[in-house]
């Protein structure tokens, strides 16, 4: 019996908890012979050793201890992760394009096209084309890998081809007003806007959907993970389709009549809208109402992008006022940069390296980087990285190629697509875009998408929202924590005194204690006097904040006491006497 | 000066070299490359969680021969294929279970019940019975006759043998150790004031002198043949009917008691047990470790098996079939890929142990993928929609109204105990773990 019982010991005691004793010295964990003789020659590889990196969160508030062990584990393998994501820049082995100057005299906008395809290699001169055609302003849009081109003139001249082979894959006459194109989930099907429904053609050409619901549609965008084609059209209605399943998934009334300007957020999933009276919205299609309304232009707003270099943070408006914008999309109070663009209203696009091409009047510009995203008051041109004129006005879409460095403008005698350097990502990712993919390839990642496929619902503003914790809970709910040591404001919580309306009014998903308070001081305001229950005066105590602040006091007091003896001093300017103070001045009514 | 360098690619690098070559794969890591990874990745987990599910289909087959109920199951020590069963009417069956064929069928074994089945070395099989015989019999001979009869006073409910040495220990109301060679206990092992009858009785594994049993007065025992003393006896609240000890852990025994509960204890600590495993909704009638030590399985009067991991005390899965009767014996199979199941119905069934698993050859690929699968699970089990999809498990119509009548009542109970301290002077009651409340008392 004991010898079993010696035997279970050499496996490791069973472990217990002891109160750690104020005396006592702790036992230092002894040394492993085993594991130091080995330790000198062996070194296992980096990303198998298990280190826990400063930075890993750690789960301290979840009470359950298996849970907290496993989620700190996670935490630690996510950020090691992370590390180690670092490393793997090493192996990738494209080089961006760039284009720089020695002299300070020396401007990068003086190198023309002609000098540019000279001094870059044969490969990527090819990039410099010119497509003269009849039928009107050209509309154009590359496949996500950069490979194919769809081109749309607004006579109805409609073409896909693949650009670098010079492959065509299908030309159609549509004989009608085509407004935009766009290619779907790859370059085996596009959605054409028409005159007065859009299309959807397979890459031969042939006519598989007519979407009756999209009435007179003007821009088109799908969404690639979510399987889902956006339009939005005269009428003003954004609308989805999800092209997995052919279901007209919403349509939202934007309230803001026809619409020329939209894209879309390819990190979140979001649709901005720009509209005629100035205002940018932000769509998601499970809010009927915008996510963010801002008003961005003092006239129609003709094109808005999005930077993908920079997840999506920052976003470029273009208006008929003739100016660009840049907005950060995580403060929308005022704009980064402004400045005024010459030749009326500009298209604009984001490369995926963070160039920004403006195409107004009869020049495209393109400007880079650090200098478009730094904050600078009043009306300045970004330095100018580089331009291009085209004198076909007008330049109807500015559309960069995707791991290239080519930027295609499309005009009233064509589409000319010149070399932007620098403008393209070197390395791509087979996984999801690959330019070089072959059929094989094309067809597997066609229905591991469709297997990935996101559903709509999990749109939103942020979309690192999925798979995250609750956040730790507030003091006030925490219920260990004594009454007489919470702060005050956290008191007034617990008690259920605080007005906690703006808190609530901020975001709908509140915890459900927090609603039920809330109807709870619904229910007291129902009681009240009569008269104080119109919508109005409820709105205004609503926005009304329950605080009286000494400063704010002083400073009104202040103020009218210098009101006060200004008026003073204007009436002894006009000639007026000081008036002596009488005894009779206190029966005066205050003025 | 301009110094100008335009992006290209080369295509020789990106295309295979020869045809026929696989086409070379880039990647770039970086975050913003690759939009929606959480999304996409709980999407795929999802999926992931629904194809485990869909592709549950456990049950292997069912092995007949049995004109009665099966009461006994033991598998071969070091053997994946031979297993052996016993049933009500007597009749002793030996299974090849790859083949699905009989090595060796008695159907009349023993007379009556067949209570205890045991492997003694390859070839022999030494079987008890309520007859009050032990018979050994050789397996290779194919012969009816038993090549030893050991007959005993009672009659015998359990037997089981020394890992190494030519010995055996039945139970009747005492626990008999028996040499092979003698025809005649050796010794009897009893605890001095136990007057119970013993219904099962298990060697340990590593310390093979170390036998536990467990008897129908609520007790379980653990006895050493070298002192032949009963060294430690515990009285719980209800009776067990079947125990196991670990395989791996040798200090760690299983007990399937009759309150719908397993228990693990650490004989280092007899007083409470490590661990209680709730789940079955009616006795649970027999028990056994997977060879790693990691998994349990137990069968019950609730015509359900149900797996378990160690040390979670509720169950990851439970397989039924309609026409299954009340489970007697469970057994894992040496390379744990397999469950047996002895029945009331006279079939021996098999099971996979990890439902969805494929059976047949897996080439790497598939092998990648299903392990990729299984991780993304493991992941995002916490959430709500995976982790519904990977837990959920249709029960049969009367387990799962068994299980919510039983969730109620204990609810009630639960409330009742903490009306009744809310109402008593304070400190009077204090609550009580459930596993301080599992044993009553320790006796050496």
């Amino acid at each position: 019996m004991d010898s079993l019982i010696a035997k279970a010991d050499a496996l490791g005691k069973k472990r217990k908890y002891y109160a750690p004793s104020a005396a006592g010295p702790s036992k230092k964990p002894q040394s492993d012979r085993t594991f130091q003789s080995i330790q000198k020659r062996t070194s296992v590889p980096k990303s198998l050793q298990v280190v826990t990196p400063e930075n890993a969160k750690e789960y301290k508030h979840i009470a359950n201890k298996k849970l907290r062990t496993e989620l700190n584990k996670q935490s630690a393998q996510n950020s090691q992760a992370k590390a180690l994501l670092e490393d793997a820049d090493l192996l990738l082995t494209g080089e961006a394009g760039m284009m720089e100057v020695e002299g300070e005299m020396d401007k990068t906008w003086r190198v023309g096209q002609s000098e540019m395809a000279e001094n870059s290699g044969q490969e990527a001169a090819r990039g410099r084309r010119e497509w003269k055609l009849d039928g009107g302003p050209y509309r154009s849009r590359y496949t996500r890998n950069g490979r194919h081109l769809a081109i749309a003139g607004s006579t109805g001249h409609v073409a896909t081809f693949d650009w670098q082979s010079g492959t065509l894959h299908t030309e159609l006459q549509l004989q009608e007003t085509c407004r935009d194109i766009t290619f779907l989930h790859d370059e085996s099907h596009f959605a054409v806007a028409q005159k007065k429904y859009t299309f959807i053609y397979d890459r031969d050409g042939v006519e598989l959907h007519c979407l009756k619901a999209h009435i007179e549609p003007t821009r088109l965008e799908f969404l690639p993970y979510h399987w889902l084609l956006a339009s939005v059209g005269n009428a003003g209605y954004l609308k989805y389709q999800d092209t997995s399943t052919g279901q007209l998934l919403t349509e939202h009334r934007t309230k803001l009549g026809a619409c020329t300007a939209m894209t879309q957020n390819i990190h979140n999933a979001v649709i901005h809208l720009g509209h005629h009276n100035g205002t940018v919205t932000l769509w998601t299609p499970n809010l009927p109402h915008p996510a963010v309304q801002l008003l961005a232009h003092m006239g129609p707003v003709s094109s808005v992008s999005i930077d993908p270099s920079t997840g999506g943070r920052y976003m470029a408006t273009a208006g008929k006022d003739s100016t660009v914008k840049v907005w950060d999309c995580r403060n929308w109070k005022g704009c980064v940069r402004e400045w005024t663009s010459r030749g009326g209203q500009a298209e604009i696009e984001w490369s995926q390296r963070g160039a920004l091409a403006v195409a107004a009047g009869g020049t495209v510009n393109v400007y880079t980087k650090p200098s478009i995203h730094t904050t600078v008051h009043g009306n300045t041109q970004p330095p100018l990285y580089m331009t291009h004129p085209i004198p076909q006005r007008p330049l109807s879409s500015v559309r960069f190629a995707p791991f290239h460095d080519i930027l295609t403008v499309g005009h009233n005698a064509g589409l000319s697509s010149i070399l932007v350097p620098g403008a393209g990502e070197p390395n791509f990712d087979s996984t999801e875009a690959d330019p070089f993919e072959n059929k094989k390839a094309r067809r597997e990642r066609e229905v591991k998408a469709l297997l990935d496929k996101i559903q709509p619902d999990a749109i939103m503003l942020d979309p690192e929202f999925v798979g995250t914790l609750a956040p730790p809970p507030s003091a006030a709910e925490d219920s260990t924590i004594p009454f007489a040591r919470l702060s005050r404001m956290d008191r007034l919580k617990v008690s259920g005194k605080i007005d906690d309306t703006e808190m609530n009014s901020s975001d709908e998903e509140a915890p459900q204690d927090a609603e039920s308070k809330a109807a709870r001081k619904e229910e007291r305001e129902k009681r009240k006097m009569r008269g104080k229950g119109k919508s109005m005066k409820r709105y205004l105590r609503k926005q009304r904040k329950n605080v009286i602040d000494p400063r704010a006091v002083a400073v009104r007091a202040k103020l009218e006491k210098q009101k006060e003896q200004k008026r003073k001093e204007i009436e002894l300017r006009n000639g007026g006497e000081v008036r002596k103070p009488s005894a009779l001045d206190r029966f005066k009514r205050p003025s | 000066m301009v110094k100008i360098s335009v992006l290209q690619h080369a295509p020789a690098e990106h295309l295979p070299r020869r045809p026929g070559d696989p086409t070379p794969v880039a990647r770039n890591l970086d975050p913003l490359m690759h939009p929606f990874a959480r999304a996409r990745e709980r999407t795929r987990a999802l999926n992931a969680a629904k194809m485990t599910r869909m592709f549950a289909k456990p049950f292997v087959a069912a092995l007949e021969g049995h004109m009665d109920a099966v009461e006994v199951i033991t598998k071969k020590p070091g053997d994946l294929i031979t297993v052996a069963s016993g049933s009500w009417d007597g009749g002793l069956i030996v299974h090849n279970i790859s083949t699905r064929s009989h090595i060796l069928n008695l159907p009349q074994a023993h007379k009556g019940k067949l209570s205890g089945i045991t492997f003694a070395d390859d070839s022999r099989i030494l079987s008890c019975g309520v007859d009050r015989t032990v018979k050994l019999w050789d397996t290779r001979s194919q012969d009816e006759t038993p090549s030893m009869v050991f007959p005993g006073k009672s009659p015998f409910n359990a037997l089981d043998h020394h890992r190494s040495d030519p010995l055996f220990a039945t139970a009747s109301n005492i626990i008999q150790v028996w040499d092979e060679s003698k025809t005649s206990a050796i010794s009897n092992l009893t605890f001095p004031t136990a007057t119970e009858t013993i219904t099962s009785v298990k060697f340990n594994q590593s310390e093979p002198s170390v036998l536990a049993s467990i008897g129908s007065d609520r007790s379980f025992t653990l006895y050493d043949i070298r002192t032949g003393k009963a060294e430690r006896r515990v009285i719980m609240h209800f009776r067990s009917n079947a125990l196991s000890w670990c395989p791996t852990h040798p200090t760690t025994l299983l007990l399937a008691s009759e309150d719908h509960n397993l228990y693990t204890f650490d004989i280092r600590h007899m007083d409470t047990p490590s661990q209680i495993y709730k789940g079955h909704v009616a006795a649970v009638m027999s028990c056994d470790w997977s060879p790693t030590g990691l998994e349990l399985v137990s069968g019950g009067w609730d015509r359900t098996i149900r797996l378990w991991k160690k040390d979670r005390g509720t169950s990851e899965d439970a397989f039924h079939t309609k026409r299954m009767g009340r489970i007697s014996s469970t057994v894992v199979t040496n390379d744990a890929r397999f469950l047996l199941s002895g029945s009331d119905d006279g079939n021996l069934r098999i099971w996979k142990s990890n439902a969805s698993e494929k059976m047949g050859v897996v080439n790497s690929r598939e092998r990648a993928a299903i392990e990729y699968r299984d991780e993304l699970v493991n992941r995002w089990k916490m959430d709500k929609e995976v982790g519904r999809v990977a837990r959920a498990r249709n029960l049969p119509k009367p387990v799962h109204q068994a299980s919510k009548l039983k969730t109620t009542m204990l609810e009630a109970q639960r409330v009742k105990e903490e009306r009744r301290r809310k109402h008593t002077r304070s400190g009077d009651s204090k609550p009580k773990a459930a596993r301080k409340k599992a044993v009553i008392v320790e006796q050496a």
